[in-house]
């Protein structure tokens, strides 16, 4: 009943006040909520020195700045190895990928690779598959095929074991596996190398700033390993790290 | 909607087998306010409407001793009471209330009388039948004859839980 | 019933006497120091949050808005019934306010209570662009109190509503700082035994859900009415007075669980509309809502008012004292609540019946018109396990059976339910409804996406109502949290069992795992928004709009806007 009273009082006042309501069509929303969500970030999961068992030094970064939507987004991945006292990049990879969903937790991503260090180039078609599986493992699976003909594959996991809310200790391996020899840059077939890492972490600024401590395995394998051993490399390395992980 | 309610109201009465009984025997709860009066020693007649969720008049004016008949009226939607008390009094009351709302006797604007007249088990039933109070459905009306005492700090409430807390009480100021 | 009739046609012979009042509101950029940190925000009229706008039932409001930002704004009057025009929703009322622009807005106060108003541009309302709306009504309130006071809670953070959006879009944890660890690994498995705590574990980690999923947004300083726990906002009173607090949640995220120890509150008012009073000790206020309490401090101290956030992350505080500068103590917060698996109860391929979640958990409604039917019954049909959901505590009908995050009092005593409230006085007809409408909440925590049946705004076709019909929207949380939805422009009843004294609210609390059921009368034409009401939820696409079809506009506008034209020329 009183519901009657507002509505005649509602029309009542637009007689009354008529520029309430023109007779304009009902709008369109172009705004930019009915736009799909453009985002972007930078992320520097390693930024750190390391020093290894042999005395040397390296600058060492592994970082992923993207830009895009939910259903796209783009992906420069970058990161590389940088010899102190020889002056020289180790290794040093840039990727750009584009990535889109396909299941809950997995992106499927293609883009190219871009291996330019101390030492012969390489360009790479990739193809991957990156996300979270079970038990909060984040996982990423990728196939590269390089301007050689060579294929490989590198297979990335890391875990976050949170001791408290801000110090955490994660782990984190890394694995190259190749399908055909690239003598060159010092590849060989089957297994080639893995990098395992374990850094103790505390966020001190947010998640924007953590500086870590921890220490990193590089090994290599097989005929990688002995291709190393005949340029007069090491197989493997141990170092001690102290570094930052960073995010903006 | 009042007309619904109204229905079902009607219907709750029709069904129910039982007299609403109020004032038929004095229960211990008169104690600071006053007692049950007698028709024979009113000195006159003071009428009061319970709405949603207030009381017309808010206060009454008595004279010490003074035996009043009260008629009470429900004209809101809701089930209201008229009680007369100390504030002690209604705190007590309100539990007991609280009781016959958790247990369904007290519904919106409807009362179980049923359930009322149910034991509880440890000799108390929910009948609501003290003699300085009356419940009421919407729509219905009922007498009071209260003597009240000498002075003190007495309140009409209605104890219907929340009722009292949102100011549905009255002043009795003594002349 | 009568006597608004009466009212009504007092109204409609004396169009002459009509109240008009003209409010000025600038949005300005502002600073907001919450005692932790200073932030530049925007505000209205100089400050945030902006001032509380009184009206009166009845009133014709005019205001005008005064955009002195560098980017596009507007405003939405929360809970207002008003011609969708004047909702300020841009691309859906308006094209919205452009910088330096004057907007006037012009509508009839057709209702009474506690509302408020805020941006709808953006990251301005978390920003800091909000405010109070307080309307007198007509007749007399169905309470009594002595004085009243606004209690404003916001959670304010130190980052801006564009980079929070963009933090959770990059790390969808970035702000949850109650995250499980080792150490509660421990404790729980001296607690449960090791062989449980582990499964429990591998049970949350295989589906890739976290049980501290209870609050997106931490590290926020929530506020009252613009001050921080350490500046502490003071009302008046002197003791023995009925004081209504106005309670508003203009929150960007958070939940609040509020009490004042040593005082009972008496919920009056929800959302704007008058309830059948009920006594508590501690309430759960949902973003967006309002609720109005009155209460009645006796004794010459200092109460404190204690807003703890939902998930324990932050708290508010104010303090109600005899003069400024009384303290009350201030409570410690309480353990984090941690999400159970009835919580998840709502996901897709999950099996209900092995959660023993079969026999209810989804249905509130239903499980409270059975209680119903059972105070109708013989005494020997009580069941004390069914007592239990009005008396709320750690069993609520609106939440999952079992679920985690049921509120508790502090003091053991009354926390309000949705099932406890009642419309003081129904504003509609109780009627079958025309038609069901479905609505599953969806979302993807990790992926920090969130939806409408699985459909972002951006891809979703509008809801068509039709003018005069009555919806039942059915609403099917299959996410872990907590949404609250608003519908612009028309009331949401919620369905508590109550039929006709079913309450009528503007905002519906949806928890993790539940089913909950909300009418609307579809009386008022055009277009409006209809969306969770947690900022970054809304942002990411749980958000649709409604057009309702037919009604008096589609002829009458023309009408009118020709006869505004004959008017002014």
């Amino acid at each position: 009943m009183s519901r009657v009273r507002f509505m005649t009082l509602g029309l009542l006042s637009s007689l009354l006040l008529p520029t309430t309501v023109t007779a304009q069509e009902m709008m369109e929303d172009t705004t930019a909520r009915k736009q799909a969500l453009t985002t972007w970030g930078v992320q520097f999961e390693e930024f750190e020195y390391r020093y290894s068992d042999a005395d040397e030094e390296l600058g060492v970064w592994n970082a992923d700045i993207f830009y895009g939507t939910d259903e796209l987004r783009f992906r420069w991945l970058t990161k590389g190895e940088y010899e102190i006292q020889e002056q020289a990049y180790e290794s040093l990879e840039n990727q750009l990928v584009a990535q889109t969903p396909i299941s809950k937790f997995f992106d499927a991503k293609a883009g190219v690779r871009f291996d330019t260090p101390e030492g012969p180039d390489r360009t790479y078609a990739v193809l991957g598959l990156t996300g979270l599986a079970p038990q909060w493992f984040e996982v990423d699976a990728s196939l590269y095929v390089s301007n050689e003909g060579d294929t490989s594959a590198e297979f990335d996991a890391e875990y976050e074991l949170l001791l408290t809310n801000r110090l955490i200790l994660s782990a984190a391996l890394d694995a190259t596996v190749a399908f055909s020899e690239d003598r060159e840059i010092g590849q060989g077939k089957g297994l080639s190398s893995t990098e395992t890492g374990l850094r103790l972490s505390y966020d001190l600024i947010d998640r924007a700033f953590a500086p870590y401590v921890g220490v990193v395995h590089e090994r290599k394998y097989g005929d990688t390993a002995d291709l190393a051993e005949a340029g007069g490399g090491s197989t493997e390395d141990w170092f001690a790290v102290i570094g930052a992980r960073i995010a903006f | 909607m009042n007309a619904s309610a109204f229905l079902v109201a009607a219907a709750a009465m029709t069904m129910s087998a039982t007299v609403f009984a109020a004032g038929a025997h004095s229960g211990g709860h008169g104690g600071g306010s006053g007692e049950p009066g007698k028709a024979s020693e009113v000195s006159r007649t003071i009428n009061v409407e319970m709405h949603d969720n207030y009381y017309e008049p808010e206060s009454i004016e008595v004279n010490p001793g003074e035996t009043v008949r009260f008629v009470v009226v429900n004209k809101g939607n809701l089930v209201h009471e008229f009680n007369i008390g100390t504030p002690d009094m209604h705190e007590a009351h309100q539990e007991e209330m609280m009781m016959m709302v958790e247990h369904g006797v007290i519904q919106g604007g409807t009362l179980n009388h049923d359930m009322m007249e149910m034991d509880m088990g440890d000799g108390h039933s929910m009948k609501h039948d003290d003699p300085n109070s009356v419940l009421l459905e919407p729509g219905k009306s009922k007498e009071i004859v209260w003597k009240f005492s000498e002075q003190g700090n007495i309140e009409f409430a209605c104890n219907v839980p929340g009722h009292y807390q949102a100011g549905m009480y009255g002043d009795v100021n003594f002349n | 019933m009568k006597k608004s009739f009466l009212a009504g046609l007092a109204a409609l012979l004396m169009p002459a006497f009509v109240l008009a009042g003209e409010y000025n509101l600038t949005v300005d950029r502002v600073q907001i120091d919450t005692g932790d940190f200073v932030k530049e925000g925007i505000g209205y009229n100089g400050e945030s949050p902006g001032p509380v706008l009184r009206f009166k039932q009845g009133e014709e409001v005019t205001i005008n808005v005064t955009n002195n930002l560098d980017e596009m704004t507007s405003i939405h009057w929360h809970g207002l019934i008003l011609p969708y025009q004047q909702d300020g929703v841009p691309g859906i009322s308006f094209p919205g306010i452009q910088p330096g622009e004057t907007f006037t807005y012009r509508f009839p106060i057709q209702q009474a209570g506690t509302y408020w108003f805020h941006s709808h541009s953006g990251f301005q309302e978390p920003d800091g662009a909000y405010g109070a709306i307080v309307i007198e009504p007509e007749g007399r309130e169905p309470f009594r109190y002595d004085r009243e006071y606004v209690v404003q809670l916001t959670d304010k953070h130190p980052h801006s509503g564009d980079r929070i959006m963009r933090n959770l879009k990059m790390m969808p944890d970035y702000y949850n700082r109650q995250q499980q660890t080792v150490g509660e690994f421990f404790s729980d498995a001296s607690e449960h035994g090791f062989m449980n705590t582990l499964k429990d574990r591998m049970a949350w980690g295989g589906m890739r859900m976290m049980k501290a999923d209870v609050e997106d947004l931490q590290g926020f300083t929530a506020l009252i009415n613009g001050k921080g726990p350490d500046q502490n906002w003071t009302g008046i009173f002197e003791p023995g007075e009925r004081i209504r607090l106005r309670f508003i949640n203009s929150s960007a995220m958070t939940y609040f669980d509020i009490r004042i120890p040593g005082l009972n509150m008496t919920v009056v008012q929800a959302d704007g509309n008058n309830v059948q009073p009920v006594n508590v000790d501690e309430f759960r206020i949902g973003v967006a809502e309002t609720y109005d309490v009155i209460v009645r401090p006796r004794d010459e101290q200092a109460y404190t008012i204690f807003a703890e956030s939902m998930g324990r992350s932050g708290f508010a505080r104010a303090t109600l004292a005899p003069e400024e500068g009384m303290e009350g103590a201030v409570p410690e917060l309480r353990e984090p609540a941690r999400l159970t698996m009835a919580d998840m109860a709502g996901m897709h391929g999950m099996d209900h019946g092995s959660m023993d979640m079969s026999s209810s958990g989804d249905m509130p409604s239903m499980d409270h018109s059975g209680m119903a039917q059972m105070d109708h019954s013989s005494m020997s049909g009580m069941d004390h396990s069914a007592m239990m959901m009005t008396e709320g505590g750690a069993s609520d009908p609106f939440y999952a059976k079992g679920s985690g995050i049921v509120p508790v009092a502090a003091n053991g005593g009354k926390f309000l339910s949705y099932a406890d409230l009642r419309a003081q006085n129904p504003l509609y007809e109780d009627r079958e409804p025309t038609r069901e409408i479905e609505l599953k909440l969806t979302g993807n925590m990790e992926r920090y996406t969130w939806s409408i049946n699985g459909v972002k705004y951006e891809d979703a076709d509008p809801i068509r109502l039709q003018y005069g019909e009555r919806v039942r929207f059915k609403f099917v949380n299959e996410t872990m949290m907590t949404h609250p939805m608003h519908l612009h422009g028309m009331w949401s009843i919620l369905d508590v069992g109550a039929d006709q004294w079913n309450p009528i609210k503007h905002t519906i609390s949806v928890q993790p795992g539940t089913t909950v059921y909300m009418e609307t009368e579809v009386d008022e034409p055009g277009q409006w928004a209809f969306h969770c009401h947690l900022s970054y939820h809304a942002a990411a696409g749980m958000f649709r709009k409604v057009i309702v079809e037919g009604g008096p506009d589609s002829t009458q506008a023309k009408t009118d806007a020709v006869a505004g034209n004959g008017g002014e020329a």
